[in-house]
């Protein structure tokens, strides 16, 4: 599903993409809300109704991933990356976690 | 308020505001303590009403001090905290009420902060435990000794959050506590107890506002209470200032940097643990008596006059030529508003608004010269005026280029004199390149062994020169070892050298990267791209950030003022926005969602904890923490980046947590709110404030018959049983009652058999929906006298101002008495010969009125010298009387510093003395105890005799100070 796909989905299905539009965070730019929305069309038709909020969870687990530098458990990265997969982020903050900061202030 | 920063810059500015408590410590007899009698007048010469303790400030630093070892397990961190509130009790020894609160779930606004600091808390207990560990390895690796390893648990902090056994079990104690006290102290039998525990949701400092606004909205209020609360947070100064009640103080542990702690490792003072060589304990005392003693002096208090900071504040803020009326008490408010902006719990500060750089001077600058054009104040009552603090905003947007380059450079001059100073204290620290040794070595003068005669000074230079020989040969080795990289150095530090000049330039510390670098042209673009990952042109996202902020101010100005407007409310960013950015803001703010509630505690504490606190919730909600599968584990990060933001150290700098998303959290609940226990559900529900008082309180009777009747309907209290105090009570389910045993919590300590407390629920007084609380002073309110130095007094008077000290404006001097001067003219005798006399203490030292012989009774020489200076004689007067003082000329010469010291001190005595005289003065005091009047009357006819002597004691007479018998308060 590329940009260009989405678009379509979206226009194909308002009423999802209206309902997808109410879980934007306030705090989320364009910049970063885009592929996170894009996250949930792709994977919205392998999860049920009431595991949506699970959905939502995973595509926060992503988006923090990147946008934020949170890290989650290996097991976790990887199934979010895997449905992440194709969503392409353009410029995408670096971050230092608190470890490796710690880690390197021991260093010294 | 997260700006420790702020009371130091508070407490340097306006100096005067501190006073140090007066402590009675009880004493010990025969191994018996026998506890201070806190029924006696206090002290500190200052009678308190109310004494308010924000529980969190007492519980942090019992059962997790950082200046001595941790309390074994829970029940010594309960004594622990008992201690402590005696302690306090015995310092402010409040007359009428008690109040503790502790914090309950607190607003969603605080949420992000607490969730950093848990997050953080959680990493860095982890960390100590491994460094402990690996550190333990080495040495013991090394042969080193350590005591054996500890087998308690680490105390994780962060069960000191609602809704935890840990909080309920602290709730009972201090109910255990409570009855014990009124009971059996008799400083407490007329105390009301409030004892707010963390099921009552709220901030405890918050919750306490909350009790002062509503009793003071309420026509039973004595608006001349004198209130005290205990806690460390500055945001209790604003707070203070927030209730307008004119006589507040705050009290807390004084700050002292930089204080020795215990090696975490073995406990020993003087290393830290990276450091620690498990070297075994040194003997204590000769037989290592003082094993367990920390030399460390015992933690003190400090009074923070919140009256004396409003004498500074109208000094500061009062405005003529305005184009409306001045209001001191509305300005006050605008000042406690503009403080926020430079940080407080629920929003990040502003970027140009650093306190260490004289922000708040800035914006009281700022705020002065806009006033004028604002046409009225910033805020009322906690509501904001928005234009106005648009126009403050764009004043201050208007410096902010340059506050940022000054920041820069301020910061590396900083590092450069920092860089010097540390080049100089090495060079100091080197010595010379080249000593002559043996015979010929350099020896310190003056001392009583001179050196010997050389001998044999051929052979022995002979020897110097080969040594030096031999070691340039070494060098010389060395260097061609090393690849040469060093210069020559004749002696033998060259290799180290080379070290050493490497650690020089590593030790200018490694810089953080600061991408956004707000001293060049283009910050504010780098600042959003850096920080909120925005195109500086994306006005749309710019101005949601400065809408939320804009919200913020509203929500903490009236979580300030009129209580909690909404729990739900929070600021959705990590950093706030640029003060230039705030531009038509006035339409950004109406309303606050109405009706929202809190979190239950255990929903909060899944919302506050990371998932290696899991272990204080239930298994099925601790689960949802850690599952891959659970809809909320995004909340949940193992580790997550921090943004040093321009600090140097992780704990400075901004953690990056996701924000919680409520009703994900909620509809996560919902599946696993049925596997509560009982014991669970009961914790996670809302409970109430609670009232303890005893027997001998005029409300009791008036409960227990409620309690007799088993009426269970809410009832008003009776305001004039209780120090005008309003509120209803209703029976509690598990009630404190007389002549009923109250269970000891705690195994050390006994039950209490002859309980004589009564305990009941307690709600604050309702007010109808959309009241609001006025920020005034109420009609019969009394000013405090001033503690500050008029600024007109040299032209008004002549004498020599002196400051006050403690809260008695009359203050008493100690003095020595006869032996005292005897024992200290023994020993100043020595260094100056002389006459019989010149065994004076110090010229013009004590009072400088001239020696009078003291057989002129018990009374009198004392008196006299405190009317010599304070009226003087002419010479004419004293000198025949006292030859002595010629004598004395002679030390005159060159008044040293400390000479005037004390003179200065003694002039400013005289002016309180003079206050009495004028019947002005003693406030509060005089009033309440009458039986000093008498003495007033003495010593004031006695002045009026004596009225000559002033200029000549003050000026020229050094005699020998009389010998005073010591004179204190005498109030019962």
């Amino acid at each position: 599903m590329s940009k260009l796909d989405v678009e379509d989905f979206i226009q194909q299905n308002r009423a999802v993409a209206d309902q997808v539009e109410t879980y934007r965070g306030y705090w989320e730019s364009e910049k970063h809300w885009e592929p996170r929305r894009e996250f949930i069309l792709r994977n919205i038709g392998d999860f049920d109704d009431e595991q949506l909020d699970q959905l939502l969870s995973l595509s926060m687990v992503w988006a923090n991933n990147v946008f934020l530098g949170c890290r989650y458990s290996t097991e976790l990265l990887d199934r979010v990356k895997e449905m992440a997969e194709g969503i392409v982020v353009e410029d995408a903050p670096v971050f230092k976690t608190r470890d490796e900061i710690m880690k390197k202030q021991q260093g010294r | 308020m997260g700006v420790p920063a702020f009371f130091r810059w508070l407490s340097r500015k306006y100096p005067s505001i501190i006073v140090h408590c007066v402590e009675e410590k009880g004493k010990e007899c025969n191994g018996v303590r026998i506890p201070v009698d806190t029924t006696k007048p206090n002290p500190n010469e200052v009678e308190f009403d109310n004494l308010y303790l924000d529980m969190n400030g007492i519980i942090h630093p019992c059962t997790h001090p950082e200046d001595k070892p941790a309390p074994k397990n829970e029940d010594e961190m309960m004594v622990a905290i008992f201690e402590y509130i005696d302690r306090l009790y015995n310092i402010v020894r409040p007359r009428k009420v008690l109040y503790m609160a502790i914090d309950g779930v607190a607003p969603r606004a605080k949420m992000n902060q607490q969730r950093s600091r848990r997050f953080r808390a959680s990493k860095e207990g982890v960390e100590l435990t491994e460094e402990k560990q690996r550190i333990r390895e080495e040495i013991i690796q090394r042969g080193g000794y350590l005591p054996p390893e500890e087998i308690k648990e680490r105390f994780d902090s962060n069960c000191i959050t609602p809704g935890t056994e840990f909080m309920d079990n602290l709730a009972q104690c201090l109910r255990y506590y409570v009855a014990d006290r009124l009971s059996n102290d008799p400083g407490w039998k007329n105390v009301v107890v409030f004892l707010s525990d963390a099921s009552v949701p709220g901030e405890g400092e918050h919750k306490i506002m909350d009790f002062i606004r509503r009793q003071r909205a309420q026509p039973n209020h004595d608006p001349n209470t004198h209130h005290c609360l205990c806690g460390a947070d500055a945001d209790l100064i604003m707070l203070g200032l927030a209730t307008h009640e004119p006589n507040f103080t705050i009290i807390r542990e004084e700050f002292k940097p930089n204080k020795p702690r215990p090696c975490a490792l073995c406990g020993q003072m003087g290393h830290e643990i990276k450091d620690c060589q498990g070297v075994a304990r040194e003997k204590k005392g000769q037989h290592d008596e003082f094993a367990d003693t920390v030399p460390v002096s015992e933690q003190e208090f400090i009074f923070i006059r919140l009256c004396v900071l409003r004498e500074y504040l109208a000094r500061e803020l009062t405005m003529a030529s305005l184009p409306f009326p001045f209001d001191f008490e509305r300005s006050v408010d605008d000042w406690v508003f503009m403080c926020f902006f430079v940080g407080n719990d629920f929003l990040p500060h502003l970027p140009s608004l650093e306190i260490r750089e004289g922000a708040i001077d800035r914006l009281v600058n700022i705020y002065k010269d806009v006033v004028h054009k604002t046409g009225g104040y910033l805020t009322q009552n906690g509501f904001v005026n928005l234009e106005r603090v648009e126009m403050i905003m764009q004043a201050v947007g208007v410096a902010e280029d340059n506050i940022f380059k000054k920041r820069k450079e301020d910061d590396e001059n900083f590092k450069r004199r920092n860089k010097e100073k540390r080049r100089r204290l090495k060079a100091e620290q080197q010595g010379p390149a080249y000593l002559t040794t043996g015979q010929f070595a350099p020896h310190a003068l003056g001392r009583r062994d001179r050196p010997d005669v050389v001998h044999n000074a051929r052979h022995q230079a002979y020897d110097m020169r080969m040594q030096h020989n031999k070691d340039a040969a070494q060098s010389l080795k060395a260097m061609m070892k090393n690849g040469g990289n060093s210069s020559a150095g004749p002696s033998d530090s060259t290799e180290s050298r080379g070290v050493k000049r490497k650690a020089e330039d590593s030790d200018s510390e490694p810089e953080p990267e600061d991408n956004v670098r707000l001293w060049e042209e283009g910050w504010k673009q780098r600042y959003y791209k850096t920080k909120f990952d925005v195109d500086a042109m994306d006005d749309v996202f710019r101005r949601k950030v400065v809408q939320s902020y804009v919200e913020g101010l509203c929500w903490v100005l009236r979580y300030y003022y009129q209580g909690c407007a909404s729990w739900k409310w929070y600021f959705p960013f990590h950093y706030a926005p640029f003060a230039s950015d705030f531009k038509d803001i006035k339409g950004m703010f109406t309303e606050f969602e109405k009706e929202t509630k809190p979190f239950k505690p255990l929903e909060q504490l899944m919302g506050v904890f990371p998932a290696a606190s899991g272990n204080f919730l239930p298994t099925t909600w601790r689960n949802l923490m850690s599952n891959p599968d659970s809809s909320i584990i995004d909340f949940y990060p193992d580790d997550f980046a921090i943004d040093l933001n321009g600090k140097k150290y992780a704990w400075q700098g901004v953690a990056l947590l996701p924000f919680v998303d409520e009703r994900r959290l909620r509809a996560a609940l919902a599946d696993v709110y049925p596997d509560l226990t009982p014991e669970e559900v009961k914790r996670n529900s809302l409970g109430s404030d609670l009232l303890f008082l005893s027997r001998s309180h005029p409300l009791f009777d008036f409960i227990h018959e409620l309690y007799r009747t088993e009426s269970h309907e809410s009832t008003e209290i009776p305001a004039e049983l209780c120090h005008g105090i309003q509120g209803a009570i209703n029976l509690d389910d598990d009630p404190i009652l007389p002549d009923k045993t109250v269970k000891s919590p705690i195994p050390m300590l006994r039950d209490i058999s002859q309980n004589i407390s009564i305990g009941v629920k307690f709600k604050d007084p309702q007010y109808a929906d959309g009241f609001v609380f006025k920020a005034v002073l109420l009609p019969d309110a009394k000013i405090p006298s001033k503690v500050l130095k008029p600024g007109d007094w040299e032209k008004g008077n002549r004498e020599p101002w002196r400051p006050q000290l403690g809260f008695n404006p009359n203050r008493q001097q100690a003095h020595l008495d006869q032996s005292g001067f005897r024992a200290l003219g023994h020993s100043m005798n020595r260094n100056r010969g002389g006459g019989q006399y010149s065994s004076a203490p110090p010229p013009s030292n004590y009072h400088q009125g001239s020696y009078r012989p003291p057989h002129a009774g018990s009374h009198q020489p004392f008196q006299h010298s405190r009317q010599n200076s304070l009226l003087g004689a002419p010479p004419s007067f004293h000198q025949p009387q006292f030859p002595r003082q010629q004598q004395q000329q002679q030390y005159r010469g060159g008044g040293h510093g400390w000479d005037r010291a004390m003179q200065s001190q003694q002039s400013a005595y005289q002016q309180n003395m003079n206050r009495d005289r004028g019947g002005a003065g003693p406030g509060g005091y005089q009033q309440r105890y009458d039986q000093r009047r008498d003495d007033w009357h003495d010593r004031r006819d006695d002045r009026r005799d004596n009225r000559g002597p002033q200029h000549q004691g003050y000026s020229s007479g050094r005699g020998y100070p009389p010998p005073p018998p010591s004179r204190r308060y005498n109030w019962n």
